[in-house]
């Protein structure tokens, strides 16, 4: 993890880029500090991949600054910058062995022949695939491709790692092995990850801060827990996980409280900290599924409380999610309960009282 | 539910009789007349028994016969260097640097020289490369020289750019078939991983389309080697290669068993060089994803 002293090892100015008509970066600002693992999110054509591919220096930008440890890379060709990449399809070169591969861009190394060998075969080690050196490199499974490009890439030491999807052609149980990997490579390493995903979750677990991008814009740039917990906007809010939101009507505003009057869940209380800036929306309240708890027989809500009636169950195994109607409303809210031994899973229709928080509330408006 | 193993095996046999029938007909039996002839006896127009090998007895000792086959595989040599050389960077073009819409227009314009005859543009070229032709007219005229160049005059030279232009497009396209399928983003990992374009090039690009490089190569050498028309029409005779000294013991001498081993020795010459050529590749044939 790093911490917030880090110096800063990519700087973004205001960067613009136009495929002819097409803006496709508008105005990206932000910094990614150094050692840091930063993760780009957003829905596909956000503009995730074509802000990776300008720092990399395949793409040149039309306007704005980029930095890259203190250096304009403005005149800088890719071949030159201190990034490497790991490209989505691998790009393993099909012609040569696991070995050439990895040392492909030690071509220009001083280093003696069996010295450039020793760090190949101590690439190949970092990634797992020690001994795999002398096999054709189109023989590979997709995630040893992957290790192969990981190698490739971080065998020249590069001040930044830039990962473009890396995990999207990989099932779902190779996935979340990887995930676990890379941040334990990066931790071991210590230089700068970027990754492009497109999958939040992915995000979460991986990164130490995060760039939310929606068409072009960066929309939030914070750590996991703050873009979860407080994120600034409802498209925020939608994109990372699941959120329930619920109409309300902003009462008053003193100071750091705003009152308002939730649909369903009736007056409350929200700190100005979850009640992000107006963007002049129609208000409402967002609520997480796992802030919202079922109460069993005499259960007392430590907080608030609310009846409801089930409209749907959903079960998951180690969950179950529950449509909630709240309180003789059409609000309907999703709520997830861990299924434990002793609380049976409820059915269609039963009448329930539902726990919340005051605190778990943020305010879109 | 499955048919048993000889009603397989008959069935198979019915689906693919046409194509044996046809193989058998118009491959295997011309060459299988064409390698007898050539260990029987000549006489004129005719062939007789007893078998003998005096045909390449002969072919081995007359310098006339090496002579002729040296210059048909020199002059194939060089009309494949030509039109290969000249071939890939028309095609790496297409491939990288046309608009992907426009691709197939590009390659329908390349093979516009075959909707000529080939006689007429081997008349073409003498009109080119003759005495006071268009390119003497050229150099003259721009001061390069004093005295006419007169191509056509070098015998071997001018077929050498008549054949390399004549094949130009059937190097093209395998050339470009096999760049079209090199992944691009191979290219950007050459240069990410710090070479140039021209290293990535060379160290990736280069190697990846050796497979479209070997087939033009085939494609080129092997139909040049008998090539019977070229000499024919733009030396009217005076440089013959191989294929004309088969003519003139086919059908002027009379002497079939005599042209069938020339035939023979020639065909074998050529297989030889196409698959030590292809042995030499073969470590960029082989597969991969």
């Amino acid at each position: 993890m790093t911490s917030a002293d880090q110096p800063t090892m990519i700087e973004f100015k205001d960067v613009h880029k136009y495929y002819g008509d097409y803006h496709a970066l508008r105005g990206i600002n932000g910094t990614i500090k150094a050692g840091e693992f930063f993760s780009l999110l957003g829905p596909s054509g956000c503009g995730k991949t074509t802000l990776l591919r300008t720092i990399a220096g395949f793409e040149d930008i039309s306007s704005g600054v980029i930095m890259i440890d203190g250096k304009d890379m403005a005149r800088v060709a890719a071949n030159t910058r201190p990034t490497n990449m790991v490209f989505q399809s691998y790009a393993i070169f099909p012609h040569m062995s696991v070995a050439e591969n990895v040392g492909f861009g030690l071509r220009k190394d001083p280093r003696s022949k069996d010295e450039k060998a020793a760090a190949v075969a101590e690439a190949l080690e970092m990634v797992g695939l020690k001994g795999y050196g002398k096999r054709a490199a189109h023989a590979l499974s997709g995630g040893q491709r992957q290790r192969v490009a990981l190698a490739r890439a971080l065998i020249l030491k590069p001040k930044v790692l830039l990962l473009d999807e890396p995990l999207s052609a990989l099932d779902k149980k190779m996935r979340e092995h990887m995930q676990v990997e890379l941040i334990k490579l990066q931790r071991q390493v210590g230089i700068t990850f970027i990754l492009v995903t497109h999958d939040q979750e992915e995000a979460l677990v991986m990164s130490d801060r995060i760039a939310v991008m929606f068409e072009g814009e960066i929309a939030q740039l914070a750590d996991p827990e703050t873009l979860y917990r407080r994120p600034n906007s409802k498209k925020v809010a939608d994109f990372i996980g699941t959120m329930n939101f619920i109409p309300a009507t902003v009462l008053s505003e003193a100071g750091d409280k705003v009152e308002v009057d939730a649909k369903g869940l009736g007056h409350v209380t929200i700190d100005a900290a979850m009640a992000p800036p107006a963007k002049g929306e129609s208000p409402v309240v967002g609520l997480r599924p796992e802030t919202l708890t079922l109460l069993y027989d005499d259960q007392k809500a430590a907080e608030r409380e609310t009846e409801g009636v089930i409209d749907e169950v959903i079960y998951f195994g180690d969950m179950t999610y529950y449509d909630v109607y709240l309180g003789g409303t059409d609000v309907e809210v999703r709520l997830s309960m861990r299924n434990v031994p002793g609380r049976p899973v409820l059915d269609v229709g039963t009448k329930v009282r539902v726990a919340w928080s005051p605190s778990a509330l943020v305010l879109f408006r | 539910m499955a048919a048993t193993p000889s009603s397989e095996v008959r069935s198979g046999l019915k689906l693919i009789s046409p194509p044996v029938f046809y193989a058998i007909l118009m491959l295997a039996a011309p060459l299988a007349t064409v390698l007898i002839y050539s260990v029987m006896t000549g006489e004129k127009g005719a062939v007789s028994l007893p078998l003998t090998l005096d045909n390449y007895y002969e072919l081995f000792t007359k310098p006339i016969y090496r002579a002729l086959m040296w210059r048909s595989l020199m002059v194939s040599f060089f009309v494949t260097l030509a039109t290969v050389l000249l071939a890939y960077p028309v095609a790496y073009f297409v491939s990288f640097h046309v608009n992907p819409s426009r691709k197939s227009l590009w390659l329908f314009l390349i093979t516009i020289p075959f909707w000529t005859s080939y006689i007429i543009r081997v008349s073409l070229w003498r009109t080119i490369l003759g005495y006071d032709g268009i390119l003497d007219s050229v150099v003259m005229g721009l001061g390069l020289s004093d005295t006419q160049p007169n191509i056509l005059s070098n015998g071997v030279l001018s077929i050498i750019i008549t054949l390399a232009h004549a094949y130009a497009p059937f190097a093209v396209l395998p050339i470009f078939v096999s760049l079209e399928k090199v992944d691009r983003s191979l290219l950007e990992a050459g240069q990410d991983l710090g070479e140039s374009r021209w290293m990535t090039f060379l160290r990736v690009t280069l190697p990846l389309s050796l497979p479209g490089v070997i087939a033009a190569v085939l494609i080129v050498f092997i139909p040049t080697v008998g090539d019977y028309v070229t000499p024919e029409l733009i030396g009217g005779g005076r440089t013959p290669m191989i294929a004309n000294l088969m003519e003139t013991q086919m059908l002027k001498q009379r002497d079939q068993a005599m042209g069938s081993a020339i035939a023979v020795a020639a065909m074998t010459i050529v297989a030889l060089i196409s698959i030590a050529f292809v042995l030499w590749n073969r470590r960029f044939l082989g597969g991969r994803k």
